[in-house]
């Protein structure tokens, strides 16, 4: 087996071409769009960070004082109004709403300052702010009414966003969607709660979808396209795998090798690890460039390398299965368009649906589905997942795809390898 | 040694090989004759264990190996038409895994090596691309590439297609050398019956998937004819030598030429000497006498309708 993956590496080593589409175009590619694409992209915090304005022309005490007298006169029992209003006091909308945006974790992305409502709008007329969040009048009366008694119409935070700075604005957006979500969301089980005569206390921290956006890690440009590329390049590798055993079997070297009375299997596995090994060489190669001249990651970072290595490494059995499976197809039917088609055509849809252009957040879900369980669709939102995150107990669902993926396309493999050489 | 019974190959309806019987002592080299499509590759492919006839066997050494292509593949090397080298490869790199992948390792592999290239005499650019070499020296490494293991049995498929006429000259001297110093088993396919003609001891001649005929050179040849012709080349015309010639019982015709005269006997008879002592009695001046035998390019003419290379 050794003699077939080192003959194969020698063969690639010398050919200058697919040298060149393995790594340097890539490596070009991530120049290019890394550069390019570094304003839209970007993950660099001055280039997300952003400053709104707060308008607060709510007044919590005022607000807290009235549902207190509201409380009085709805005709409760006094010691169920003093838990409810515990409960008001610690769960006031205002107050929560001010702790996320000054949290730590938002620090470097969110700035909030306050303003009167002129002040603010000139702010976002000079372009100072992206945002303006005002705070509406009796907002914490109306709020905790309807998420305490569930009466009234409940409260409303006005947003006025900014053009100029679109992805920064959607992503103040997303923040106040998340807290307005999560405040209705712990409203109703509490609500729900009550209904059993518990009284549940709303943690801030219960408010996970704020603190989940806002623990992600941003990504630069050059990681995206990194990552990117890589895992797009990698699926060249199994197309110039199951080329080169076409070619044995065009100049009947594949027949020399079964004469030498090794069973064809052993020459499809020789294929898979071949490929996924040379896989693994152009990850470490263009990570580590990338590292080098760009600055995509730390070189230098310990806990981070695993991570990636264990992704890389996972793709990169992965598309071992790839090169089987396409070299099987290819002897099979002693053809090779469908190594043509699919590094002509199916890499760049793959690509496209995997994010690795772009990211798929803004396609169609059934897109970033399907995108999802493709290879490279499957390693990049690990790789995203890992780098924003670093949590490994993240990575076991899309490895998990990458596995299935994996086990499918090894099955049809040796399904379709012809066993007796006569293909 | 190896022997192949009723061998039968179908390709989707068609039948490319049928009812091929042949047989290979052990040290023996036999050629195998054919034109394009006649069958020749499909029946060493079986033979060589790579393709599965649709009936009939193969045997080695009276063990068919059709179920057990491991026996036959151990002892069997194949030189195939095509030069079945990786290009991008040195000589030396191309042998050392077609070393490796029969199980050669370290100081064997290395020795087998090098032997190999002394034997195609190619050690002196060994390190050298193969895609860099002349299609006699490629060929030259095909051969290699299939005596890495030391085989004893060699099947050659054409092996000095598209050659300049040195490397041809030095692989048929390999060849003859391997077969008859070494003990080499060779079956041997080619388009140049002077190749057949030189290499092997016997032949076996193919044509539309069917083996029509088989023997020695000499058997084959017999086949053709039963007469032989003489030419004998005079300095000027002897009216009176001719006519004595025409009274020669043994001689079945005599027929002046330009250059001298043609007769035509009977295969065998040795009419020679009383022809030498008519030259004498007319002071006959002979330049030259040549004795035309049929060729196996003859032969084969006969039996197929068709030159070799047709």
């Amino acid at each position: 087996m050794f003699a077939f993956m080192k003959k194969d590496m020698l063969i690639l080593i010398r050919d200058r071409t697919e040298l060149a589409v393995l790594l340097a175009m890539p490596f070009i590619l991530i120049a290019i769009l890394g550069f390019a694409l570094s304003g839209l992209l970007s993950g660099n915090s001055e280039v997300l960070s952003m400053d709104v304005a707060i308008v607060q022309e709510d007044d919590e005490q005022q607000g807290l004082d009235r549902f207190a007298e509201e409380l009085g006169s709805a005709g409760i029992p006094a010691e169920a109004q003093a838990g409810i209003m515990a409960a008001a006091e610690e769960s006031s909308p205002s107050s929560i709403l001010q702790g996320i945006l000054t949290d730590d974790s938002l620090s470097g992305l969110v700035t909030a300052q306050e303003m009167d409502t002129a002040s603010a709008t000139k702010a976002l007329e000079e372009e100072e702010v992206v945002a303006i969040l005002t705070i509406p009048e009796n907002f914490t009366f109306k709020a905790l009414q309807k998420m305490m008694l569930d009466a009234g119409d409940g409260a409303e935070l006005q947003l006025m966003i900014s053009d100029h700075a679109a992805t920064q604005s959607e992503v103040f957006h997303d923040i106040l969607d998340e807290f307005v979500w999560s405040l209705n969301f712990e409203s109703a089980i509490a609500r729900a709660a009550n209904g059993e005569g518990d009284l549940p206390v709303a943690e801030q921290t219960q408010f996970g979808g704020v603190e989940s956006v806002s623990a992600v890690q941003p990504i630069s440009s050059f990681q995206y396209y990194t990552i990117g590329m890589a895992v797009m390049f990698a699926l060249f590798v199994g197309a110039t795998i199951s080329g080169m055993a076409y070619v044995e079997k065009q100049q009947f070297v594949f027949n020399r090798i079964l004469l030498s009375d090794h069973h064809p299997l052993v020459y499809l596995g020789s294929k898979a690890i071949s490929a996924a090994i040379i896989t693994f060489l152009q990850f470490c190669i263009l990570f580590f460039l990338s590292s080098l001249i760009f600055g995509a990651f730390d070189l230098t970072e310990g806990a981070f390398w695993p991570g990636m290595l264990l992704i890389a490494f996972s793709l990169s059995i992965c598309v071992g299965a790839v090169a089987a499976f396409l070299t099987a197809l290819t002897m099979r039917f002693d053809n090779d368009t469908i190594t043509t088609v699919f590094s002509g055509g199916v890499v760049t849809i793959f690509a496209f649906l995997g994010g690795s252009f772009t990211p798929t957040e803004g396609l169609p879900v059934f897109i970033q589905k399907l995108g999802s369980w493709t290879p490279n669709g499957a390693a990049l939102n690990a790789f995203l997942l890992w780098v924003q995150n670093l949590e490994l107990g993240l990575l076991w669902e899309p490895l998990g795809r990458l596995l299935l993926i994996t086990i499918l396309l090894l099955a049809l493999g040796l399904l379709l390898f012809p066993r007796k050489g006569e293909a | 040694m190896l022997e192949t019974e009723e061998l039968k190959k179908v390709f989707k309806g068609k039948t490319a090989v049928e009812g091929a019987s042949l047989y290979i002592d052990k040290g023996e080299s036999v050629g195998l004759l054919g034109p394009n499509g006649a069958g020749k590759s499909t029946t060493i492919s079986m033979i060589s264990t790579l393709l599965k006839p649709t009936s009939g066997d193969v045997r080695l050494n009276g063990k068919s190996v059709i179920k057990n292509p491991s026996d036959m593949r151990r002892v069997l090397g194949v030189v195939p038409q095509e030069i079945a080298l990786y290009a991008e490869l040195s000589a030396y790199e191309n042998l050392k895994f077609f070393g490796r992948i029969y199980g050669l390792t370290g100081k064997a592999l290395e020795t087998a090596i090098q032997h190999s290239l002394e034997l195609v005499g190619l050690v002196e650019r060994q390190k050298e691309i193969v895609k860099t070499y002349s299609g006699g020296m490629k060929r030259r490494v095909n051969i290699a590439a299939a005596m890495m293991h030391e085989p004893e049995v060699i099947i050659m498929d054409e092996p000095t297609v598209g050659i300049d006429p040195q490397s041809r000259s030095h692989i048929l001297e390999m060849v003859r050398k391997l077969n008859k110093e070494k003990g080499l088993t060779v079956l041997y396919t080619s388009h140049y019956m002077e190749e057949v003609e030189r290499l092997c001891d016997r032949v076996y001649i193919m044509d539309h998937g069917k083996i029509i005929a088989s023997g020695t050179k000499d058997e084959l040849k017999s086949i053709l004819s039963s007469e032989e012709t003489v030419w004998i080349e005079l300095d000027r015309p002897y009216p009176a030598f001719f006519k004595e010639l025409q009274s020669i019982e043994s001689i079945k015709q005599a027929i002046e030429t330009e250059k001298g005269i043609k007769l035509i006997l009977p295969k065998g008879s040795r009419v020679l000497g009383k022809v030498f002592q008519a030259s004498e009695r007319h002071h006959v001046q002979i330049i030259n006498v040549n004795v035309q035998t049929p060729s196996l390019e003859d032969v084969f003419l006969h039996l197929t309708g068709r030159k070799l290379r047709d």
